[in-house]
């Protein structure tokens, strides 16, 4: 995975451990790091079926809202975080060579997506006992 | 004994150049001699006979699922077969008791070694070569009958003391609460030897290979990794290795990424609680716990919840997908009934199912609310309170009530019909009768229609003003009255003196029985008989006394209106008659038609005229001041007398009624003169049966005998005593029936008038 340069806590308790605003900027960078190779995957891929075609947008559709509404939380919780809106996907996973993230195979590239996709999930959701303990945590 | 040939019942079943008998054609014990016969265009040849007993071509099918296993006991190594009885088309042959033999030999080997076995489907067989592969077989018979055909064969190898350890499997890896992660395996054969396993692992990207940090915490033959161990979104690469003296042996790799491999334990602490609101129907609460290892606080892991639940008789569960809460409200239970209800839970996002928690039951209680009892209760007395209140009144006013309710349907009657007459069966009186003209009635009297016909007064002077001077104004009133444009409507009441009550009623048809008068009237006490109301209900209508001069314009007393004069009565002729008695002439009665006069005009006055003198001499008679009678007479043939028919002849007294007594209509004998005094104060009535009503004013009394015989008229007077009896009681009532009998009907036999022959323009 393009992303598997990135130093993510692989614990509940690493997670638990790092500072929140490290938490959300990681979430950033990994929803950042996805952002172009989804939109290349949907570009390459026009002969797949239609119902696949339309959940692959969806999901790159997922993705940018995801990044939107943390990026909002992060501004509601007054995190100070660098911006993360001028970079690419490549610098985003930390790659120093870009165009890497589309050299991927199509299942190598859906198994990355899915892993770093449930990492992001776990990741938001130890964020949100964090930051919101009272909800259902 | 018989000998029956029969033919094979399925040539199909078996295949060709078969023959299949099927249980209905199948009988144990018994011999078939079974031929086939090959037939062809030339000719046919049969086979030889074959007998055949049925039990004993008893053969079953060869055993299944051979199954062979190698065990080491006590340093020494034998095989374990198992095997299973053949399947049976019909599973209700389970009383099968099956023989099975066994056999097996070296690979290589050809002869057979043979084990009889006995009724047990296993068996273990002990001297073996080891590091030699075995072939075995099985077969089975019944008790009685032939071995099956051998099964299919299985091979084995005996291990023999020095052979590495078979391939160990990995069967699975768990996660229960995404922190930690189990593996577990499944040894092969051991090869003899004492086997040790390790379990290695290595991480994705790494090429360290580890061991697996704890074999005991999970059990034997499993790899227990702790906390420290696990990363999550990494694959791990497991393996397992045995390893005995002679050698060791891999698995197959297994890849594991714990991220997906979470199955968590089953929720805890269910409970349930039952709540009753105020305004609604109690309903449950089941409540539970997550898993105590799986973290949900700090939001790491995830759970959703499933719960099924069925009535404890039930068979099938119903599944309900909760979602992340760890409570579920239950409402549409039935009460009474017991449940069972499970629930389990899995991760939100990768994983798998956790087992059921135990079963939590559930009982309903049955909720008898106080509430919808008492409704039922009310409801149940009220309607019993109803049902005995209506059967109550039933019984005690139950004709009543169904008279009120259904009233009793009149029968038909026609005006001019003698009922009695269609009793003796007098047609032509009948056809006469119904002859009459000024039928139909066109007045407002419908509902008199049925029941009478309306004999048409042809304008009339019946009234006529009475030659008596001192005749009362009443009559002159009628008179004019009884001129009115509405003919045909007879009225006994003079508009003037009648009441309301008088207008309604109804110009009675002469012949109408006083039945009709009844129905007529309605219910006045019985005594709205056509006589009484024009009599008025006031009896001053009618008075007869000597002395007064009054004339009732009874039945003269037309309605003037246009009351549905259905009954045509002779009101003024009556009328005048009645006074007679008072020596008035007024009253000649319509009916009584001058015996020598015949105009139809003015019959009254004249009839008054003559009538005079004989109302006199009636008035001997009878001088009951109380009692008004109307003699009537029997006009003599006289064709032109409007009322009478020339035919009608008798005088019939009418005895006016006292209060308390019913009318009693006398006959009178014209000639004879004799007035017997039928009436009976008060007991007997004598009537005669109106025969016809001459115009609206007249009414013809008719006796229902021939008026010659006095004795006669009893009877019949009887018979029209119903009639009068309505003028009976409180009033004071004449009844001025003319029956203009005419002997000359009798003599015809009919004693009904025609009123035709009444209609005659009366003027």
């Amino acid at each position: 995975c393009h992303t598997s340069g990135m130093l993510t806590p692989n614990g509940k308790e690493y997670a638990q451990k790092i500072p929140r605003e490290e938490l959300t900027h990681l979430i950033l960078k990994l929803l950042q790091a996805w952002k172009e190779p989804l939109s290349h995957f949907n570009q390459h891929h026009q002969e797949l079926p239609d119902d696949s075609l339309s959940k692959a947008k969806q999901i790159s559709n997922m993705v940018h809202e995801l990044k939107t509404g943390v990026e909002k939380v992060t501004e509601k919780a007054r995190f100070s975080i660098n911006s993360l809106n001028g970079m690419t996907s490549s610098e985003a996973a930390g790659l120093s060579i870009s165009n890497e993230a589309n050299m991927m195979s199509d299942s190598d590239f859906i198994h990355c997506f899915r892993r770093d996709s449930n990492k992001v999930q776990s990741y938001l959701k130890i964020l949100k006992c964090r930051i919101m303990p009272e909800n259902s945590c | 004994s018989e000998e029956e040939i029969y033919e094979c019942p399925d040539y199909r079943t078996s295949g060709p150049n078969s023959c299949y008998f099927d249980t209905n054609h199948t009988t144990p014990w018994t011999t078939y001699n079974i031929t086939v016969m090959a037939t062809n265009a030339i000719g046919s040849n049969s086979s030889d006979p074959q007998y055949v007993d049925v039990t004993s071509i008893v053969q079953p099918d060869a055993p299944v699922n051979l199954t062979l296993e190698t065990k080491t006991s006590a340093n020494t190594m034998y095989l374990w077969a198992k095997w299973s009885p053949p399947p049976l088309a019909d599973a209700s042959s389970n009383s099968h008791v099956y023989h099975y033999e066994l056999q097996l030999k070296p690979e290589e080997k050809e002869e057979w070694e043979t084990i009889s076995v006995g009724v047990q489907t296993q068996y273990k067989v002990i001297r073996l070569q080891a590091g030699v592969k075995y072939v075995v077989q099985v077969r089975c018979m019944l008790d009685l009958g032939e071995w099956s055909e051998w099964s299919s064969e299985r091979r084995i190898w005996i291990p023999n003391g020095e052979s590495p350890p078979e391939k160990p499997t990995i069967i699975k890896c768990r996660s229960p609460e995404k922190e930690t992660f189990t593996c577990w395996w499944k040894p092969g054969s051991d090869g003899g030897h004492p086997t040790n396993y390790t379990l290695l692992y290595s991480k994705e990207g790494e090429e360290q290979v580890y061991e697996c940090p704890d074999y005991r915490t999970a059990g034997p033959n499993s790899c227990y990794f702790d906390k420290k161990h696990t990363s999550f979104w990494t694959i791990y690469n497991i393996t397992v290795r045995a390893t005995n003296e002679m050698g060791s042996n891999f698995s197959d790799p297994h890849y594991v990424d714990v991220t997906y491999i979470v199955q968590p334990d089953p929720p805890v602490n269910v409970t349930l609680e039952l709540k009753k609101p105020m305004n609604r129907k109690p309903y449950l609460v089941l409540t539970w716990s997550p898993p105590p290892l799986a973290d949900v606080r700090s939001g790491w892991l995830t759970l959703e919840y499933e719960l099924r639940l069925k009535p404890e008789e039930g068979e099938e569960w119903e599944t309900i997908f909760v979602g992340q809460q760890t409570q579920y409200k239950m409402f549409s239970l039935n009460p009474g009934k017991k449940y069972i209800v499970q629930i389990h839970c899995k991760p939100d996002h990768h994983g798998s199912w956790s087992e059921w928690s135990s079963e939590k039951y559930i009982q309903i209680p049955t909720d008898f609310r106080v509430k919808d009892m008492v409704v039922w209760i009310i409801v149940g007395v009220l309607s019993s309170l109803i049902c005995l209140i209506m059967s109550w009144t039933m019984v005690l006013k139950g004709y009543r009530m169904i008279a009120f309710i259904l009233p009793p349907v009149p029968g038909p009657k026609i005006k001019g019909i003698d009922t009695h007459l269609l009793e003796t069966g007098k047609s032509e009186e009948l056809l006469s009768a119904l002859g009459c003209h000024g039928f139909p009635p066109t007045s407002d009297c419908e509902e008199l229609l049925i029941e009478y016909l309306e004999v048409e007064d042809s304008e009339d002077q019946q009234l006529m003003p009475s030659h008596d001077s001192g005749h009362p104004s009443k009559n002159t009133k009628i008179i004019p009255k009884e001129t009115d444009s509405d003919s045909g409507r007879g009225s006994c009441d003079s508009p003037s003196l009648l009441s309301e009550k008088c207008r309604e009623c109804h110009t009675l048809p002469s012949t109408l029985q006083t039945q009709d008068v009844r129905d007529v009237q309605e219910n006045k006490g019985g005594k709205t008989s056509w006589e009484t109301q024009c009599i008025a209900s006031e009896q001053k209508i009618l008075l007869f006394n000597n002395e007064t001069a009054k004339s009732s314009t009874w039945p003269a007393a037309q309605l003037p209106n246009n009351q549905p004069p259905v009954f045509a009565y002779h009101s003024t002729v009556d009328a005048h008659k009645i006074t007679l008695n008072t020596a008035n002439v007024n009253i000649a009665p319509v009916l009584v038609g001058n015996e020598e006069k015949r105009q139809s005009q003015y019959p009254i006055t004249e009839t008054l005229h003559n009538d005079m003198e004989k109302q006199r001499e009636m008035e001997n008679l009878h001088s009951k001041t109380d009692q008004t009678t109307a003699q009537v007479k029997q006009n003599r043939p006289n064709d032109k007398s409007p009322f009478l028919n020339p035919k009608l002849m008798d005088y019939v007294e009418v005895h006016k009624v006292r209060q308390d007594e019913q009318a009693v209509l006398l006959k009178h004998k014209e000639n004879s003169g004799k007035t017997e005094k039928y009436t009976v104060p008060g007991t007997s009535k004598e009537y005669t049966k109106v025969s016809t009503v001459v115009d609206h004013n007249i009414i013809v009394l008719m006796p229902d005998s021939c008026i010659q015989h006095t004795s006669v008229s009893q009877e019949p007077a009887m018979e029209t005593s119903p009639n009068l009896q309505q003028g009976q009681a409180e009033k004071n009532m004449s009844y001025c029936l003319t029956a203009p009998s005419e002997c000359k009907r009798e003599t015809s036999g009919s004693e009904y008038m025609d009123p035709s022959s009444f209609m005659p323009s009366f003027k």
